[in-house]
């Protein structure tokens, strides 16, 4: 904990919908120490400069998830992000409201779409009346059940994967990753009797609409890899279901043209995953491509030594594991 | 105009259970909060929650242990039903699908806390108030009810004595609204804001005791604020009771567990009035650490090993790391006391009722009393659950039976004049320079030990501040997320709290729990074992006393 203090500049997005047209950015420079979180700056702003600057803010520490913004183009908490790394690296800070939400006020966005989609994965215990937990009695469950969890129960609902996903921004048919880390906390929970109905819910709900870039495990503050977690629900689901729909048929075509040739068969590919009338639907497509690149469209070849192809799937493979 | 049958105030763990409770009862209930619910500061708390539930612990043991740490101001009746209910909530908790941490044989885990006879601290990891929070709000997203997030509180509705219902800000829309309402529960937690050396969130700022106070309730206990041992240094984040619980230790700068010379028996598990004593006394003895955010002792865990320490302690690792630049596994902890916790509150009855017909409380913002004057670590969860359940069932029961009278447009106009006119001056007070200079006097002055003298001018600078108020300004003219509004709304109710603290410790001349007065060392049964009643009156609050209730345990000293 340094005591000197370096100058660091501010460029905050103000909006307000009453005066302004579109936002325009306001400097504040102040001398701070370079361990200062953003979000004490932005609240000595508050006090000192500027009454006027609005966000959102509570714990200061990182647990009830109220001051995710922009800080230099990522999703960051503002109470843990230091001044001097981003004065380091990025000469000022830019301090801008989160993404993929409408912005009501300077730094305020409207969530009313990121809590819609937590309502929508039907964030609760189900039970089957015929399973009644046990009466005055927790249920019993083992350290390592808890373990299947993993870090989903450490969500802090602060939207900072919400607002880094490309997937939401793009589909408004994609839930957004932390609405599907919240549903797996609910998959893996021993005690929840729709398991099942989940997956099945979820593969067709929208799951492979990711697109895998793995950028709201980079956003999130409190390491939950909601990336990690919709591969996980990927692979429940296809255990518990098959394969129903175009991504999911699409990633085991993928496993399987590797696994036979060592190469990806992209006609078989195509087939697989739209089915064989699927394949019209395809077919401008494919001629493009074979305009360009016929070898794509060729059957390949199986490459040597396709059976070490095997070893590195049987090192890979534990099995999908049960839901439970 | 909006109107509900139960208006719950608050949507931390007390306010969610009240709620719970009274749509439970078939009523229609309305939940206004200034913070989404999932983003209320119960989510903070992080050691656990109490309960007696293995064959070698005892419901009166945990009786027993709550009890001396109120050092004997708790009211034994409430106690012995709270410290009962403790095992049936938790169950309850655990049925509606919290996840809490577990030992081998699948039952829940628990872990040693500061002034318990036994662990029967049940944690998930390090942030037991999240979990409850999600299991609890999840399991009410189930239920039909009507929620407003983001609206402040400003003032209570009351005709002829009675609560008819309350005035709030929606800071989305820049409107004040009347919410009529049968019964109103208020669970608005603490006011720990008063002080700038303090774990509380920012939102921690008393609103529901100050319009409670205004329309004429009792505030029990206030004096009694509790610091917590171990905050973090500068920023004064909460380091959990848990660290001390699973092994960790305090040194001074001579290297030495100096707990020994405090709590000879039990070290750093002592109750966290004498631990934080302890700490400060260190500190003014010369045995400190002295760094630029002040003095300082050391809270270690490297002996615990890496495994336990990131796994038990996953959020404290975090809080290390990110606000002091310090791991935990490899290096000791600065911590230093802070403000955590207000024993005092709104007084109410086991029920959660109030002397205001209409009116209940639960959780921090109230005060039944089952803390005393000194809380126990991993009681105050267990008091949001057991309470906010009583009062939401009385809240229900109250609207069954009352008769909605009509609002008159004319009081909402008059609740909301003075507030407008901060906005239509063109000169006056800021009010966060009223709320910095506000909570430096309380820090200086109104801290873990006090004395007449400092009493005297802490209050002559709160009465000053206080007129000042009068002159507060909002200079932010929009409609929309207006926080200077805000602020000044928080920092008049605060004002208004920190005046009833300072009297209540001015008055009580003895020393009991968290309330040390450097004058009067020693505790005073024969006079001070009575609870403070501070009643709004025109030239400031108006002190009476009531009876602390016995059932089977007499006073004794307090040896930890």
């Amino acid at each position: 904990m340094a005591d000197t203090t370096i100058s660091a500049t501010f460029d905050v997005y103000r909006f307000d919908p009453a005066v302004d047209r579109s936002a325009r950015y306001q400097r504040y420079t102040l001398d701070l120490a370079p361990h200062t979180p953003v979000l004490t700056a932005l609240l000595r702003i508050r006090a000192e400069v500027d009454p006027t600057l609005s966000l959102r803010y509570s714990c200061r520490s990182a647990i009830c998830g109220s001051c995710a913004m922009q800080v230099n183009s990522k999703s960051r908490l503002a109470c843990e992000t230091q001044i001097g790394p981003e004065i380091a690296r990025h000469g000022r800070i830019v301090v801008e409201p989160m993404h993929n939400q409408p912005v009501l006020r300077d730094l305020v966005v409207d969530q009313t779409p990121f809590w819609r989609e937590y309502e929508r994965v039907e964030p609760h215990l189900k039970l089957d009346p015929a399973r009644p937990m046990p009466a005055d009695r927790p249920t019993s469950m083992t350290p390592e059940q808890v373990e299947r969890f993993k870090e989903t129960p450490r969500c802090i609902a602060c939207a900072a994967c919400y607002s880094s996903c490309p997937a939401v921004e793009a589909d408004p048919e994609f839930p957004g990753p932390m609405a599907l880390a919240k549903l797996y906390r609910y998959v893996v929970d021993p005690r929840d009797t729709a398991t099942r109905e989940r997956l099945v819910g979820i593969q067709a709900g929208g799951l492979w609409l990711c697109l895998r870039c793995h950028l709201c495990t980079d956003a999130c503050p409190k390491d939950v890899r909601p990336s990690e977690r919709i591969r996980d629900l990927k692979e429940l689901a296809i255990a518990a279901q098959g394969a129903t729909e175009p991504g999911s048929r699409h990633a085991v075509g993928f496993k399987e043209s590797i696994r036979g040739a060592g190469l990806l068969n992209e006609m078989q590919l195509v087939r697989r995953t739209y089915g064989p009338l699927g394949l019209f639907g395809q077919l401008g497509q494919g001629l493009r491509i074979w305009r360009k690149k016929p070898e794509v469209v060729r059957r390949p070849h199986r490459i040597e030594k396709v059976e070490e192809i095997e070893k590195i799937y049987a090192a890979l493979d534990t099995g999908s594991e049960a839901p439970k | 105009m909006i109107r509900h049958e139960v208006v719950v105030v608050g949507a931390g763990l007390a306010g969610q259970r009240a709620a719970l409770a009274a749509v439970e009862a078939g009523r229609d209930v309305a939940v206004v909060s200034k913070l989404h619910p999932l983003r209320s500061h119960s989510g903070a708390a992080q050691g656990g929650i109490n309960a007696a539930v293995g064959a070698e612990d005892s419901v009166d043991t945990h009786i027993y242990d709550t009890v001396k740490g109120s050092d004997y101001l708790g009211d034994q009746d409430a106690i012995e039903f709270f410290c009962r209910e403790a095992g049936p909530t938790v169950v309850e908790m655990e049925h509606f699908g919290t996840i809490f941490s577990r030992a081998p044989d699948g039952s829940l885990a628990r872990r040693a806390f500061g002034g318990a006879g036994f662990p029967r601290t049940i944690y998930a990891a390090d942030r037991t108030g999240l979990a409850l929070l999600q299991g609890l709000w999840e399991r009410l997203g189930t239920e039909e009810f009507t929620l407003y997030s983001e609206w402040d509180l400003t003032d209570l509705l009351v005709r002829d004595g009675s609560v008819q219902g309350l005035v709030a800000f929606d800071r989305r829309r820049g409107e004040f609204e009347m919410i009529g309402a049968r019964s109103v529960v208020l669970a608005t937690g603490p006011a720990g804001r008063i002080y700038g050396h303090t774990t509380n969130a920012h939102s921690c700022t008393g609103d529901g005791l100050a319009v409670a106070y205004d329309a004429g309730a009792y505030l029990k206990d206030m004096e009694f604020v509790q610091f917590h041992p171990t905050a973090l240094l500068e920023s004064s984040i909460l380091i959990t009771e848990g660290a001390r619980g699973e092994g960790g230790y305090l040194r001074n700068s001579a290297g030495e567990r100096f707990m020994s010379r405090y709590a000879p028996h039990v070290l750093e598990l002592a109750s966290r009035d004498v631990v934080s004593r302890a700490i400060v006394t260190e500190v003014l003895a010369g045995r400190g650490f002295h760094g630029p955010y002040g003095d300082y002792v050391h809270l270690e865990l490297m002996h615990l090993g890496k495994e336990k320490v990131e796994s038990r302690l996953q959020e404290i690792c975090d809080y290390s790391r990110h606000f002091a630049g310090i791991d935990p596994v490899t290096e000791p902890i600065p911590v230093y006391p802070a403000q955590h916790y207000m024993m005092g509150g709104i007084g109410t009855n086991i029920r959660g009722e109030t002397n205001l017909p209409g009116l209940y409380a639960a959780g921090e913002a109230a005060c039944v009393s089952i803390h005393g004057a000194n809380r126990l670590g991993g009681n105050s969860l267990l008091e949001t659950l057991v309470f906010g359940k009583q009062a939401g069932v009385a809240a229900a029961e109250h609207a069954e039976r009352a008769t909605a009278s009509a609002l008159d447009p004319a009081d909402l106009d008059r609740s909301v004049a003075p507030i407008r006119a901060w906005s239509s001056r063109s000169d006056g007070e800021d009010p966060s320079t009223l709320r910095t200079e506000m909570q430096r006097t309380m820090d200086r002055y109104v801290g873990i030990y006090r004395s007449e003298a400092d009493l005297l001018e802490g209050l002559r600078q709160i009465r000053a501040l206080r007129a000042r108020f009068e002159r507060v300004r909002v200079v932010d003219r929009s409609r929309v997320f207006n926080l200077n509004l805000t602020d000044a709304v928080e920092t008049g109710h605060m004002l208004e709290l920190a005046e009833t603290i300072v009297v209540g410790a001015y008055a009580r001349t003895e020393s009991r729990g968290a309330h040390s007065r450097t004058d009067y060392p020693k505790r005073d049964d024969a006079r001070w074992m009575r609870h403070t009643l501070a009643k709004k009156a025109a030239d400031g609050p108006q002190l009476s006393y009531s009876p602390v209730a016995y059932t089977r345990w007499e006073p004794k000293e307090r040896v930890y």
